[in-house]
């Protein structure tokens, strides 16, 4: 019944990131350039001082960073135009939880964006010579729960941006909550820099945040740098954060929704 | 020689279709927009320019400004070619967009006047007085410290007009000016753009969809459709070609049957009102008339003006655009 | 004279357009603050696992993250029109509006937009740069200072030269705009580390389509005491003018590209 509107919205969403293909090609070329420098960047670190990070696992994660990189940021501006352009009311006006319709919308770019840039960008990766491209996994079980995991990754991903939508809908100009929030989620998920290469002890306490759960954990998993037995306690992290973000956005948009002011007209 | 001077002028755009199944490149087309238009426009003259969406107004009216370069024709006006000669040329003319805004959301009006001081190199003085005409005129004065966003849409328009105007151009193209605007807004746009043009000399193209607004400002009427000239001319020619048709309605005492009207007019009943459409040419007025009262004891009769859009639709359906 | 006139005061009508909203332009100045801290976070925590990059000491790593920061933020700032502003200006149809008007099209787009939001990034180049400095530490000299401020300059303009390179693709409706990012942006973050640790296509790409290390990384290298390859050091004071000739390239281009432009809208 609702599930199926939600559905339909998740499709159209998918069918209008379709549309950009020209954008998208752009995208994955310059993707893969940032790759490469970041590749060669570290690759020259290395040189002169070893790490007990092995260099192949570090380029793995650059390469699994640079092809799911769309899981991460990527807010959804179109939100934020209809709240400017008081449009929004015409998703009020229907009769779907705006949570739920705004979830599935997110969601949906978030798995369409990188599932289409992942594809290519890691068969790119893969045929570049050793030291410079990703290494196979650590394991075929390693793969399958790095998978699962990027997965439960991608739900707490789409809960912790509409939990910035929630927040941003409050002011009328969100752009400067918008680059904090969207700084942190650079940081602690490991796109500045991978999180492997952060001082051991920052790393015990950043592992804990819901950032981490999106795609630092499932790397980790590929690589090995995380053993199979840790399985159970990363999924369980992983299924906790998603629970409560998804909590706390819906109780966040619920208390918007009586407030939300609509503008224009 | 004509103040402006068009000579066949031809512009196509290519256009990207939409990918197609099965084609791994999108297929390109290549639209027309201009074929082949021919002009002469003298100074001082208003005139409007109309045609249905997509028929290449807005495409003459940006070659004839310089934003565009054509493919092919001659443009000469008042002997320079705008995109050849884009600074030169735009120093003499003034652009309204009725959609578009050429001054600074965020800040006075007053402020922007200031900047186009600075880019159209006015002196202070030229500057002052043209601004205090034209604030008198427009009815600005109370408005010039407030920020364009906090305008109403008419108030913004006048503003615009403002400053289109500030460097007392010769030439001024109006591009759906009075679009949105309330009644007193636009009756009052029309005045200011008639004295304007009679005070001033401004040479005004006017194209828009308001046809109100071509009968109130212009003599002359140009239209197009499909990139090709199909009219000019004064705008009551051009009308009397379509303006074939009469309505009267006519209100009866009691039940009446009207069948023994001719087959050439139609009619239509709506309550106790009789409407009837008739052709003056085939059944004379006066023959009507006496039909109309032979029928039964007319209680009311009234006689509606002829719709002006309703006759420029049907030149549109009849010229096939 | 008059065009650096109509610049300041454009300049200032964006200024007071952007204090229209005071409280939304602090919080995005912060965020850019911190945004550019995490950047230079990234940094620090790499000198802390890795100590130095081939003869580059983490004095010198910081000084050359502190010249892209200054240089290309400094761009942002006055050259907005061109780094940002132009595929709005675009689409709007306001590149109509500048079309209409008596002046050079490039000049009004630069004074169409700046983004004064950047100040925070700068500051923290500069801080990067004094630590830089500091840590080399640089023995400064009148010559070294002219080279460091012409470094900037004409980072500036090679830039602009760039960011027009996408300007052109907006002209003629391209829509892989991103493709132009990886000279860009991508050039920023390759070039703010010493351009001799990259493999040798990189190192050509950056010295002669995007020659950052021309403009950057030469002269750096002098200002650090390093040696310059065994280059005579008036080449300091040349190579940087590469920037110059990008931008006049790009220039000529973007002029030809304009008689192309076919508007948007009805």
């Amino acid at each position: 019944m609702r599930i199926k509107a939600y559905l339909s919205i998740f499709r159209m969403r998918l069918k209008q990131e379709l549309q950009y293909r020209g954008a998208m090609i752009g995208g994955i070329c310059c993707q893969a350039f940032f790759g490469l420098i970041l590749v060669a960047l570290y690759r020259a670190l290395y040189a002169g001082h070893p790490q007990t990070v092995p260099l192949e696992a570090t380029v793995s994660y650059v390469w699994l960073q640079q092809a799911f990189f769309r899981m991460l940021g990527a807010t959804d501006n179109d939100l934020a135009d209809r709240i400017r352009t008081g449009d929004i009311a015409y998703d009020l006006a229907r009769p779907l939880n705006l949570y739920g319709y705004y979830y599935s919308r997110v969601m949906a770019q978030k798995l369409t964006g990188s599932l289409m840039r992942a594809a290519p960008m890691l068969v790119f990766a893969a045929l570049l010579p050793k030291g410079w491209g990703i290494s196979a996994p650590a394991s075929l079980p390693a793969l399958i729960a790095g998978i699962a995991a990027l997965m439960l990754g991608l739900v707490v991903s789409s809960a912790i941006e509409n939990l910035t939508v929630g927040f941003t809908m409050r002011t009328l100009d969100p752009r400067g909550i918008q680059a904090m929030l969207n700084l942190l989620m650079m940081i602690l998920s490991g796109s500045i820099l991978p999180l492997t290469l952060f001082p051991d002890a920052w790393q015990r306490v950043i592992a804990l945040m819901p950032h981490t759960q999106m795609l630092d954990a499932p790397i980790r998993l590929y690589t090995g740098q995380r053993s199979l037995s840790e399985l159970l306690q990363i999924i369980g992290l992983q299924i906790f954060w998603a629970a409560a973000l998804l909590g706390l956005g819906l109780l966040l948009w619920s208390r918007n929704r009586k407030r939300l002011t609509v503008q224009g007209g | 020689m004509s103040y402006i001077e068009v000579e066949n002028l031809t512009k196509s755009f290519t256009v990207r279709k939409k990918r197609e199944k099965g084609h791994l490149l999108r297929e390109k087309t290549t639209v027309q927009a201009l074929k082949g238009i021919s002009l002469q426009i003298e100074k001082g003259d208003l005139i409007g320019y109309i045609g249905p969406n997509g028929a290449g107004k807005s495409t003459t009216v940006k070659i004839l400004s310089g934003i565009l370069t054509p493919d092919g024709g001659r443009v000469s006006v008042d002997g320079r070619v705008p995109w050849l000669e884009r600074k030169k040329h735009v120093r003499h003319i003034g652009v309204v967009f009725g959609q578009r805004s050429q001054l600074w959301w965020d800040v006075p009006i007053l402020d922007s006047y200031c900047l186009l001081k600075d880019i159209y190199r006015l002196t202070d003085a030229d500057w002052k007085t043209r601004l205090d005409e034209l604030t008198e005129k427009l009815d600005l004065g109370s408005l010039l410290r407030t920020p364009l966003r906090q305008l109403s849409l008419g108030q913004r328009m006048r503003a615009e007009l403002c400053g289109s105007l500030l460097h007392r151009p010769e030439l001024l193209f109006l591009d759906e000016p009075t679009i949105g605007l309330d009644a007193v807004s636009k009756l009052a746009l029309r005045d200011f753009l008639k004295e304007e043009n009679r005070k001033n000399g401004t040479t005004v193209l006017l194209t828009t969809h308001d046809m109100e607004d071509v009968a109130a400002l212009c003599r002359r009427v140009t239209v197009i459709g499909h990139g090709s000239k199909l009219y000019d001319g004064t705008l009551n020619e051009l009308l009397a070609r379509y303006d074939t048709k009469r309505t009267v309605t006519a209100r009866y005492d009691g039940e009446v049957s009207l069948e023994s009207l001719p087959e050439s007019c139609s009619m239509s009943r709506d309550g106790e009102d009789w409407r009837i459409v008739y052709e003056p040419a085939k059944v004379p007025t006066p023959e009507l008339l006496s039909r109309l009262q032979s029928v039964g004891s007319i209680r009311e009769l009234t006689a509606q003006p002829q719709n002006i859009d309703h006759m420029i639709a049907a030149m549109y359906r009849e010229m096939d655009l | 004279m008059d065009t650096v006139k109509l610049y300041l005061h454009s300049m200032g009508m964006l200024l007071k357009s952007h204090f229209q909203y005071p409280v939304s332009f602090f919080m995005q100045t912060a965020a850019q603050l911190v945004m550019e801290g995490g950047e230079f976070m990234a940094l620090l925590l790499i000198v802390d696992r890795f100590d130095h990059l081939n003869q580059w000491t983490p004095g010198n790593l910081y000084f050359f993250f502190g010249l892209m920061a200054v240089s290309f933020y400094l761009t942002e700032i006055f050259g907005r029109g061109i780094t940002g502003n132009f595929p709005y200006l675009v689409r709007s149809g306001q590149l109509d509006t500048i079309l209409l008007r008596p002046r050079g099209v490039l000049t009004q787009v630069l004074c169409s937009a700046t983004d004064p939001r950047r100040i925070t990034c700068i500051a923290v180049g500069v801080a990067a740069l004094v630590m830089g400095s500091l840590q080399s530490p640089v023995h400064w000299s009148f010559l070294k200072a002219l080279a460091l401020t012409e470094s900037i300059c004409m980072s500036m303009i090679l830039l602009l030269g760039l960011f027009m390179i996408e300007a052109v693709f907006c002209i003629f409706s391209v829509k892989s705009v991103e493709l132009v990012n990886a000279l860009t942006y991508g050039g920023r973050s390759a070039c703010e580390y010493p351009v001799d640790i990259y493999p040798r296509p990189l190192r050509i790409l950056f010295s002669a389509v995007a020659p950052f290390a021309l403009t950057m990384h030469v002269p750096a290298a002098y200002i650090l005491d390093k040696p310059l390859y065994g280059w005579p050091v008036w080449t300091v004071f040349v190579t940087p003018l590469a920037g110059l000739a990008v931008f006049a390239v790009m220039y000529r281009v973007f002029r030809l590209a304009m008689r192309h432009y076919r508007s948007t809208g009805s």
